[in-house]
Parts: structure tokens; C-alpha cells; sequence
């Protein structure tokens, strides 16, 4: 005996067990009462059977495997073009984490689907029931603990090794590249012609398969099978239905269940209220999600309806009106003979490759590839060569799509899409669905019927162009008003405004948009969850803005804003407003100091351009904000972490507003005692507190100018000048009048600070210009031009303003009786001036006199006007 | 010899293959498409041959498959890719297992010729007989043509437009007319199964660009870098032990050094796709082949100048020495390769062979600098 026997024979009693385990589940599975029909997603050749089994059996109940509580959203299948998906939704949650929020489960659904016949059947047909049976949307999420919130897709069927080595091994020896490709070419190609039996017992073998070989447990999915049979059985129970007439539609991997005949004490749901609806889907969306090859669902599609022709069978539509014969019945052929002989192939189909070939290069020339009808014989060709080269008697369109990459594909790609996309687009493209006007929500309802006067079609997916002239049709204006609040809510390709826009004191005459609200229909349907009018959803999201507690100051002006803008309500905003001062007088940064400034000065240049009298929150923020910055001050000037800027900002404030807060009641001193208390390090910072300390008039204009000298001549202190002098810029910011001095500052910096200093900085100074200070720098730059000489002439004699003598001030004129004789005798003056050097002045008022005299009609016309 | 070709080098594997093969052939090929691909790609139980066929060439099976299809029509395959992809030993491979001879090359340079690609005369021959048959020297590409079998084009794109453009006639009228010789005698069609396999390199694009007229004759397969880690492994481990037999050096090969190769360059190839200018990223391509460079040096190396075990620090300087091509910003690339990412690494895995190899970069880096 070797002494490997026992081995061997431990090894053969497992893989006998193994499988004899496959065939008992298959077997098994084809003894239950309610007849189980498996299914796997996107599987045309499930959708064939299916159509075939609902004609030939007429089930009068069908358990779908698909979340019970979208049983209502079925209804709303018939207004809708396919593909489209189910969703539930969730964004007040209790019981879940509070960071999964918000909770979304999809589950899209194809033509081609089985589950989609069966739907489509039950609800044409009188008399015949579906029941969703498989766990609820809540249930999903209390079972499957997931760290990320977004999209869940649900699928019915999904049907894939979950052991990537065994996935591998088979895409290996089957000479495929991905997973939807070996599904095609080795049980959906070999099953589109099987009879319904041989058709059950391969997919519950698979089914069974790829269960067996799961690495993690399955010990969810035997729950969720626990779910389903205990709903069967109680619905069988409730209504006395006959096991006989009914089919249970699920998939694959739960068709081989070991639980059938288990109870599960099923759990209440928690206290998430889920919202319910119909969002519109595509091919891509569902491959992405499902992470199948790009381009799989739509050839599913293409061979679902060239099977159907194929076959002579009508599909089940919802709204159709057509009644299919039933399907001529297929020969038996069960499952060992089916799993020990050849697949029949359909023959190779010449027309159709031809007109693909035909058809590709066509499209390429469109997109700019040099193809021609040489090219599409080549595809041809290879196409064939491929396919026989990797076993096939006929080319797939997985082959054709490689020969046409061979073929046509050169070395750069001339337009936007290359031939691999093409050929995707070509065998179907990307089918995207619509939900119809009556199942949307009653938000997108309102939503279209408001825009309803602009007399465009919105569901169409293409941009539709909006032209509003305001002035000539008042009665659009709720129309522009709606487009704005949508272009504040929905992502930014769905509304976008090509002219006009909507900012406070401002009023546009004429707008016009491009709208693609059809191609963002999931949007604005998911809009619909929160709220019934498009008004409260964005007073919710500002609300929620505001109360959130990351909320700053600058955060909540900006909802009043929008308030203002988009809502109107005074008590809204007056709410919001109230928030900003909660939230400013709660801060302990003023790293929004900027922002603030900016958006108050708005608001309360708004206010006084529109209303005789400021709101009351809006004197409460200036009363507040004065006192609170100078609270902040001293340290804001000390600390580290405190940028130039917004000290800056702050001193803005104090100084812009001051006015106002002090009718309001404050008190300079604060300022001036937080000024005093300031002592920062920091260069900038400095230069900013020297200007604080003028505006307070505790400096005067030749003591700062004197500190500049100072800073210029020390050689020890050179090399921080361009700190002090960006200070300088910020310091426009709160001192508009300071514009001149800035203007001395740099010119005097450029003249005076070796090159080594000044040539490093210069870049950073406009960079740090532009990012910090954009609406600076037009002051500077105005002010600049007041003070240069415009023309290169000029440059040489140019004295700047500020080494002019201050003799610009105009000497009284001396009176008495010298100066009376000069005035009697110019030539005297005007002789010492040559002699000085100066040029002799003309008497103007001669030559104008003379002028006159000898045109005296000016002189009347002048007369004539002023009278 | 240094070097035996393919057909040379796997003539046993390739006589069996034969021998086997049933399948319809298209041509004069010596092997059916099917069984071109098991050569290339190696065999699988599936294939249900009784000896095993090792993997020559490492990559995505459909470029393979979309290659030899090509061949079989009447276009001519050009291979396109980074350098130090495998294009012309994929294109060697593929010469061999079709027509015995892969051998029949023009390598495209600024100065090859029209007489290159077509022919050429013996001037002592010509001026003894005048020109005829015998004095004429046939170029590869036609002594292709008049076997039937693939001529290799290798680097298309370098040589220039005029060259290139020669090519045209002969991928679409199939022959060469030789205006010298007497009337009836001055076309040299080409046989069935003669195709050209030309190879080019991406980076040279627009230095010679190919002309639509060019491009519409060839089938362009590209060929991309490796950037599966297992898949690079294996090419790596193949082509060193090809080398290390061809030198008969007896040398292990340890796996934490190969990983280390393999890690070092996908870290560099990660820095080089984020950087922003070409200052910020090697000049050196990063493909397989350097990598394959970088190991045979350090083996080279060891074997020759140190005690036979390949060692971290060698490997080190062998990746320092071949990557480092300009002064100084490939130098400081490197420098701050391994000290921002070498050296924490190094700290994390104590004791490991890290710590040997950025010792054996920095002392490289030093010498160099």
C-alpha cells in the first residue's frame, strides 16, 4: 500500500463530494414547489427564456428578487424609456452613521433583463401579481456595514466568480479579456437556442459553482435567501395562491440555496425615512458601476434584439400593446448531453459582419480617420482571421472590434473618440434613459412646468437655447428667476448662462442660456427628495449650510446672499443674518476676515441702494464685527498664524465701517487702545500698523515718510523692505487715501533696493498681488498713472510729487506800493525773470482781447447763452 | 555565437510545432497562425500538446493574436512603442516561427538608402560583366520578397521620408522593378507569405513623420509599457537568465533584490508621470529593457569584481550609473528619490535590504557628483 493512499483517497472522497454537491444543488433546485427561475444580469439569453417560459407557463404570481419596498416605483416603469433605475434615497437617517448620509441604492434595469419581462408581464397582464420579495433598502445597509456613502447598485443575477483566480484561470484558457466576453462567447452564445430545462439546470450549476468556490462565507447571501423564501411562504400563506402558478425569479447563485426551507425573523427597519423614485440610467452608468467591460450592456442589447428576430419572438413592453404568440417549443436536450457536445452555433452571419465593416469606416472618416473601402475589406479579413484564430466559427464583436482597431487605428487618434469607442457606438452606443413627466417627482414637475413660457422642448437631451429679453417680456421674468436658482442648486453644465448674471445691484436686461436639463435629469430629480418646490430645497441647503457646524461667518453672508438673490424672503434672511453674527462673535480666527469684509460691504451697499433703513441684523454685525475685531487685533498682529492679509482685512473693516459703528455706538477709543496694544514683529504686519497708527492721526505723513527713508537707508534692514512694503498694499484695503503714498513706497523701493533684493522679489510682489489682492491692484495701478508721466517725452523733466518742493502752495501776494509799481511796470519783472533764466511770459490777456475785438460775434453768441 | 536568432536559438521547439500542426497554413508559412501564437505566448493544457511551450514574449495576448492576423493579410505590420517595449523581439519572434528566417533585416537609420531597402550593384562586378542578374546585390527586404518569407523593417521613423516612401510600391504592388536590367527580365514580384514587420519608436514621433499613404499599408500595433508588476517580473527573470547563460555565470537571483528593481522603477515611473517639466523627470525612458540593463550590469559586476552574490549596494549602483545620464538634474532627481523615498523606507523595514541599497545609491550618487 503506498503511503499515499490515504491522501488519494481523501482527495478523491472530496472531489466527489464536491461534485455530487453541484448536482444534488441542481437537482434540488428543479424539485421545489414554486418554480425557480434563475436568472444572471444582462443576459440576453435570460431574457430569451424568460419570454418563452412567461408565454408558455402564464405564471399568475412572480416573486422578483429586488428590494419589496421599490414595489411602488414598478408602476412608474411605464412612463419611462429604458434604461432607467430604481432608487431609493435617504438623507435624514437614524440608525445608520451619521457619516453615510446620504444613503442612495440603484438598481437599473434593461430591456433586455429578464426581470424587466417579467415585470413588463405582470403588470400588462390582468390578473397576474408581482412580489417583490427580497430584503428592503434599509435592510441593505444594516447588513452590509460600508465605509463609503455613495452609490449603492443593486442588480438582480449578478453572477461572477467571487474568486479572482478563478476568474483569471477562465479568462486564461478561454482566450478572452474580460469577464463579459467569456460569459458571451461560452453560456449566453451556446444558451440563446437551449430549451427551458437544460437552460435552468446549467445556470443553477453555475450558479451553484461559483457559490461553492466563494472564498468569504456566504453567510449574508444565505440570509438574504432566508428573507426571500420566508416572504414566498408568508405570501403564499396570506392569499392561498397555488405553488403551481407561480415563478420565482432570482439569481443564479441564489437558485442553488441550501436555506430554502429556513424561517428568518426578519428585523424591523430602523427609523430612516427612504424616499422612493425613478432616476434615468445608461449603459456606461450601469458598467461603471458594476465594473463590467465598457461597451458589454449595450452588445447585450444588440444581441438581445437580434435574438428576438432570431427566434421569432416578442419581447414584453410596458405600454405595448403587442400580444406575442406563444414560442414554438425547442427540442430537449438536457443537461449531459448539453455539457458534453459542441455548442450549435448559429452560422456566420456574412450581411451583418459586411454592413459592420461598411459601417465602422464610414464612422471613422467622420471622426477624421483616412479610412477607405480598402480598410473596411481589411476588417473584414481580420475579423475572420481572428476569429479562427481564437477558436470561433464566427467573428464576435469582441473580434470585430479588435480588427477594426488593427485595421484602422494609427498612431495618434485625430478627433475625440478612437476606433474601440467607435465600434462601441456603432454596435448600440450608450443608451440613456428618460423618466416620463408623470413619474417624476413633483419638484421636476414644477420645474418644467414653470419653464414651460420659454416655449423649449426640456426633455430633449441636446442644449436648448433660452433667449429672454426682460424688458420686452416682463412676464419671462419667473422664468430667468427659477433659471437662477437652478444654476445655484444643479451641477454646472445643466443651466449655464451665456449672458446676463445675477448679482446684487445688478439687473440684467437680456439674458440667454443653454439648458441641457434632459441630459441632467437625475439632478433635478434627486432634488426632489428634498424638498416639494425648488425655493425649499435651497432654504434647506442655506439653512444647513449655516447651522452646519463647520459653518464660519463668511459662510452664512454668503447664504444671506443668496437669499436675497434667489429667495426674497426678509424673515429668512433676517434669520440668516442673525446666524452671521452667532457665528462671528463664536470665532476665534479671522482667517475669513477677508472674505467677511468683502460680502458685508456688498450686503450693506445693497441695503442702502434698496431700502430706507439698514435690517436690524445688518447694524448688530457692525456693531459686533467692530468690537470683535478690535478684541482681535493685538493678537492678530502678533500671531504667526495670521496672515498679512487678514489684518489687513480687519483694519478694513474697522476703518471702512467705522463711521457707521460709531452712529451705531461704539466707541473710537477701543480702536485706538487696540491699536496701541499691537506689537507685532512681522515686517508686513509692521508697515500695516504704521499705517493704522496714521489713519488713527497718532502719525503724521512726513513721520511715516521719514520711517520709509529710515527702513531704505539701513543696510541691515534692506533686505526686508518688500515685506514692508506688501504691508503697504494691504494697507489700501482700510486706507483708499493712503494710494499716493503706496505709489512713493514702491517707486522709491524700485530706485533705492539693490538688484539682488529688488530682482527676486519683483515676480513673487505681482504673484502675491494678483492671488491676494485682485481689487487692489486697479487703485494702484490708477494711482500709478495719476502720478508717471504718460509719454516717454515727459520722462526726463519728471519730478515726482513727493521730492517736489512743497513751494507748489501758492505765495500771497504781497501788497503795497512796490508792489503796486511792478504791477505798473511788468517789463521790470519780467527782465529780472530772463535774466534768472526764466521764459518771458506773453500777455495773454492783449492777445485774447485783441481776439476778441476783431471777432465780437463770439462775444454775442456767449452773451446770448448765458441769458 | 553571441547572439543565435530565434529560429536558431528555439529550432527544436519550432521543428515539433511543426510537426504537430495540422492546421491549414496560410501561404508559405511554416507554421499555422494558432501555432505561431503558442510560440510566442507559450502553451496551456488546453492546447493538449504532450511538451510544454516556455512564454518568449510577455504581454497583452491580443496584440500578439492582432499581430500574426496581420500578417496573414496583406498589410504590412508596424509595431509602435516606447522604447524597451519588446517590439523587435516581438518582431523576431514572429519572423522566426512563420518563416524560419528572422534574419532578413534593414535597420532604419538618417542614413540608410532607397538602395538599402531595394538593391544595390557590385561596381567591380558591373564593370567586369555590366549589369545583370548576378551583379546585382538584392537588399533584405527583396531577397524576402523572393523567398516569400517576412522582411524586418527595424526603427521606421529614422530613416527619412524619401526611404520610407520606397516601401509603398513593394507593400502594394508586391514587386520591385529593376529599370537596369533587360526588359524581360526587370521585376522581382514577391512570393505569397512575404510581409514586413516594422518596428517604430514612439519617442521619435515627428522626426520622420510616415506619410498617409505609408501608414494606410500598415497595421499599427502599439505597444505599451509594462506596468503589471507580475508580468514585468517574469520578462525581467527571463531575459537575465538568457543573459546569465549566455555569459555561463552560475548566479542566484534573489527575489528581495528583483522586488526592489521592480519597486525602485515603478516609483520612478510614478514621479516621472506627475512631473511637470522635463528637468523633473529622467531622461531614461524607465521601460523593461533598462531594468533588464540595470541587472545584468550588477550581475555583470558582482560576478567580476565582487564575490559572486548579487548584492543590494550593487544594484544600487548599477540603477545610479545607468539612470544618471545628465548632470546634474538627473543626478539630483535620484538624490531625492532616495532620500525621499528610499531613506523612510529603509527606517520602516529594519534591517532589510533597504538600508544596503540607498548606502549603495548615496555612494554612487557621490562618485558621480
Amino acid at each position: 500500500m503506498s503511503p499515499f493512499d490515504p491522501l488519494r483517497e481523501q482527495l478523491a472522497s472530496a472531489a466527489e463530494t464536491f461534485g455530487a454537491g453541484l448536482i444534488d444543488d441542481v437537482e434540488q433546485a428543479l424539485r421545489t414547489d414554486v418554480e425557480i427561475f434563475p436568472v444572471c444580469h444582462h443576459s440576453p439569453a435570460s431574457g430569451l427564456a424568460m419570454v418563452r417560459r412567461l408565454r408558455e407557463k402564464q405564471p399568475k404570481v412572480i416573486y422578483l428578487e429586488l428590494c419589496e419596498d421599490l414595489r411602488p416605483v414598478l408602476d412608474e416603469l411605464h412612463n419611462c424609456k429604458l434604461p432607467v433605475a430604481l432608487q431609493a434615497f435617504a438623507t435624514d437617517i437614524d440608525g445608520f452613521p451619521k457619516e453615510w448620509a446620504p444613503l442612495s441604492v440603484v438598481a437599473p434595469i434593461t430591456e433586455s433583463s429578464a426581470e424587466y419581462q417579467a415585470i413588463a408581464y405582470a403588470l400588462e397582464t390582468p390578473g397576474v401579481e408581482i412580489v417583490l420579495v427580497d430584503r428592503s433598502v434599509d435592510h441593505v445597509f444594516q447588513w452590509e456595514p460600508r465605509a463609503e456613502s455613495a452609490d449603492v447598485g443593486i442588480e438582480i443575477g449578478d453572477l461572477r466568480p467571487g474568486f479572482a483566480a478563478l476568474e483569471e484561470h477562465l479568462l486564461h484558457h478561454g482566450k478572452v479579456r474580460h469577464w463579459s466576453e467569456w460569459w458571451d462567447q461560452y453560456v449566453e452564445q451556446p444558451l440563446s437556442g437551449a430549451d427551458y430545462e437544460t437552460y435552468r439546470q446549467v445556470m443553477v450549476l453555475i450558479g451553484s459553482l461559483f457559490r461553492r468556490l466563494k472564498p468569504t462565507g456566504n453567510e449574508v447571501d444565505e440570509d438574504r435567501e432566508r428573507y426571500m423564501w420566508t416572504r414566498m411562504r408568508e405570501h403564499l400563506a396570506a392569499t392561498g395562491a397555488d405553488p403551481a402558478d407561480c415563478l420565482y425569479v432570482c439569481g443564479a447563485f441564489h437558485a442553488a440555496s441550501p436555506v430554502m426551507d429556513e424561517h428568518l425573523d426578519i428585523s424591523p427597519r430602523t427609523k430612516t425615512s427612504w424616499l422612493y423614485g425613478l432616476i434615468p440610467s445608461s449603459h456606461s452608468a450601469i458598467e461603471t458601476q458594476f465594473g463590467l467591460a465598457p461597451g458589454s450592456v449595450s452588445i447585450a442589447a444588440a444581441t438581445w434584439d437580434k435574438s428576438l428576430k432570431r427566434h421569432g419572438l416578442a419581447s414584453y413592453q410596458l405600454g405595448s400593446k403587442r400580444k406575442g404568440k406563444a414560442p414554438a417549443p425547442v427540442e430537449s436536450q438536457g443537461l449531459h448531453a448539453f455539457l458534453t457536445q459542441p455548442p450549435v452555433l448559429d452560422g456566420f452571419d456574412e450581411a451583418e459582419l459586411l454592413g459592420w465593416c461598411v459601417e465602422i469606416v464610414r464612422l471613422a472618416r467622420r471622426n477624421g480617420y483616412l479610412a477607405s473601402t480598402a480598410d473596411a475589406i481589411a476588417v473584414f479579413e481580420t475579423s475572420i482571421l481572428l476569429a479562427g484564430m481564437r477558436n470561433r466559427k464566427r467573428p464576435t464583436p469582441y473580434d470585430f472590434q479588435d480588427a477594426a482597431v488593427t485595421c484602422i487605428e494609427k498612431d495618434v487618434v485625430p478627433g475625440r473618440r478612437d476606433v474601440r469607442r467607435l465600434v462601441e457606438i456603432m454596435l448600440g452606443g450608450d443608451k440613456v434613459g428618460q423618466v416620463g413627466y408623470d413619474s417624476l417627482p413633483p419638484l421636476a414637475r414644477d420645474v418644467l412646468d414653470r419653464l414651460k413660457p420659454l416655449g423649449l422642448d426640456l426633455e430633449k437631451r441636446t442644449i436648448q437655447r433660452a433667449l429672454i429679453d426682460l424688458d420686452a417680456h416682463p412676464e419671462l421674468e419667473p422664468c430667468s428667476h427659477l433659471l437662477w436658482i437652478l444654476r445655484r442648486l444643479l451641477p454646472d453644465d445643466a443651466v449655464r448662462p451665456i449672458m446676463g448674471s445675477r448679482r446684487l445691484g445688478e439687473r440684467s436686461h437680456q439674458e440667454s442660456w443653454d439648458l441641457s436639463i434632459g441630459r441632467n435629469q437625475r439632478s433635478i430629480i434627486e432634488l426632489g427628495y428634498e424638498g416639494v418646490t425648488i425655493e425649499q430645497v435651497l432654504e434647506q441647503r442655506l439653512r444647513r449650510a449655516v447651522w452646519d457646524p463647520k459653518a464660519t461667518a463668511s459662510v452664512a453672508l454668503d447664504a444671506v446672499e443668496d437669499s436675497i438673490l434667489y429667495l426674497g424672503s426678509r424673515r429668512f434672511t433676517d434669520e440668516l443674518g442673525a446666524r452671521a453674527i452667532q457665528l462671528l462673535s463664536g470665532e476665534r480666527t479671522v482667517d475669513d476676515a477677508p472674505d467677511v469684509l468683502r460680502r458685508i460691504r456688498r450686503l450693506l451697499a445693497h441695503y442702502r441702494a434698496t431700502e430706507p433703513e439698514l435690517p436690524e441684523w445688518a447694524k448688530a454685525f457692525v456693531t459686533t464685527g467692530y468690537a470683535h475685531y478690535c478684541t482681535l487685533l493685538p493678537t492678530a498682529f502678533v500671531e504667526e498664524e495670521t496672515g498679512v492679509r487678514q489684518v489687513g482685512a480687519m483694519l478694513g473693516f474697522l476703518f471702512t465701517m467705522e463711521s457707521l459703528a460709531l452712529s451705531l455706538g461704539c466707541d473710537r477709543a477701543q480702536l485706538e487702545l487696540a491699536v496701541q496694544q499691537s506689537h507685532p514683529t512681522v515686517p508686513a504686519k509692521v508697515a500695516l500698523l504704521w499705517t493704522a497708527r496714521y489713519q488713527l492721526g497718532l502719525l503724521t505723513m512726513a513721520e511715516l515718510r521719514e520711517l520709509v527713508g529710515e527702513l531704505l537707508g539701513s543696510p541691515l534692514v534692506v533686505p526686508s523692505v518688500p515685506q514692508y512694503v506688501s504691508g503697504f498694499v494691504q494697507a489700501l484695503e482700510s486706507a483708499p487715501a493712503l494710494a499716493p503714498f503706496v505709489v512713493e513706497v514702491l517707486s522709491r523701493a524700485f530706485g533705492q533696493l539693490p538688484d539682488d533684493v529688488l530682482l527676486p522679489w519683483l515676480p513673487k510682489l505681482i504673484t502675491a498681488l494678483r492671488e491676494q489682492a485682485p481689487e487692489l491692484v486697479p487703485v494702484l495701478v490708477r494711482e500709478a498713472e495719476r502720478t508717471f508721466p504718460a509719454r516717454l517725452g515727459d520722462v526726463d523733466s519728471f519730478t515726482p510729487p513727493w521730492l517736489a518742493k512743497p513751494s507748489s502752495r501758492r505765495a500771497v501776494a504781497a501788497s503795497g506800493p512796490v508792489s503796486e509799481l511792478l504791477a505798473a511796470h511788468p517789463a521790470t519783472g519780467a527782465a529780472v525773470g530772463e535774466l534768472l533764466g526764466c521764459e518771458p511770459v506773453a500777455d495773454l490777456n492783449a492777445e485774447i482781447g485783441a481776439l476778441l475785438a476783431a471777432y465780437p460775434e463770439t462775444g454775442v453768441a456767449v452773451a446770448g447763452i448765458l441769458a | 555565437m553571441l547572439r543565435a536568432p530565434a529560429e536558431i536559438k528555439f529550432a527544436e521547439e519550432l521543428d515539433y510545432l511543426e510537426s504537430i500542426d495540422t492546421s491549414p497554413k496560410p501561404f508559405s508559412w511554416r507554421l499555422s497562425p494558432r501555432m505561431v501564437r503558442i510560440f510566442v505566448l507559450g502553451s496551456d493544457r488546453a492546447d493538449g500538446l504532450d511538451r510544454e511551450i516556455p512564454q518568449k514574449w510577455f504581454g497583452d495576448r491580443s496584440f500578439v493574436e492582432r499581430s500574426i492576423v496581420t500578417l496573414a493579410s496583406d498589410r504590412g505590420l508596424l509595431l509602435i512603442g516606447d522604447p524597451g517595449t519588446g517590439k523587435s523581439w516581438l518582431a523576431e519572434l514572429l519572423a522566426a516561427a512563420i518563416s524560419r528566417n528572422s534574419t532578413l533585416v534593414v535597420q532604419g537609420t538618417a542614413g540608410t538608402t532607397e538602395d538599402h531597402i531595394k538593391y544595390s550593384w557590385n561596381v567591380s562586378m558591373v564593370i567586369a560583366k555590366g549589369q545583370s542578374k548576378e551583379s546585382m546585390i538584392p537588399s533584405p527586404i527583396m531577397t524576402a520578397m523572393e523567398r516569400g518569407v517576412i522582411g524586418r523593417f527595424e526603427e521606421l521613423t529614422r530613416s527619412t521620408s524619401d526611404v520610407q516612401d520606397a516601401l509603398i510600391s513593394i507593400l502594394s504592388e508586391k514587386y520591385v522593378s529593376i529599370p537596369e536590367l533587360p526588359d524581360d527580365d526587370n521585376i522581382v514580384f514577391a512570393q505569397p507569405g512575404f510581409s514586413i514587420i516594422a518596428t517604430a519608436n514612439s519617442r521619435d514621433r515627428g522626426v520622420n513623420d510616415l506619410s498617409s499613404a505609408l501608414k494606410r499599408r500598415f497595421n499599427f500595433v502599439r505597444i505599451p509599457v509594462v506596468t503589471n508588476k507580475k508580468s514585468e517580473a517574469e520578462i525581467v527573470r527571463f531575459r537575465t537568465e538568457e543573459l546569465l547563460r549566455r555569459h555561463q555565470i552560475e548566479l542566484e537571483l534573489p527575489p528581495t533584490l528583483l522586488d526592489i528593481l521592480l519597486q525602485s522603477f515603478a516609483d520612478l515611473r510614478a514621479a516621472a508621470a506627475s512631473a511637470t517639466s522635463d528637468d523633473e523627470k529622467l531622461e531614461s525612458a524607465l521601460s523593461t529593457a533598462e531594468q533588464i540593463g540595470v541587472l545584468e550590469d550588477a550581475i555583470l559586476h558582482s560576478q567580476f569584481f565582487g564575490d559572486s552574490t548579487l548584492k543590494a549596494a550593487t544594484l544600487a549602483s548599477s540603477l545610479v550609473g545607468s539612470l544618471a545620464r545628465r548632470s546634474p538634474e538627473d543626478l539630483a532627481i535620484l538624490n531625492k528619490y532616495l532620500h525621499g523615498v528610499i531613506e523612510p523606507r529603509s527606517k520602516k523595514d529594519e534591517g532589510g535590504p533597504w538600508k544596503e541599497f540607498l548606502d549603495g545609491g548615496r555612494e554612487a550618487i557621490s562618485t558621480l557628483s
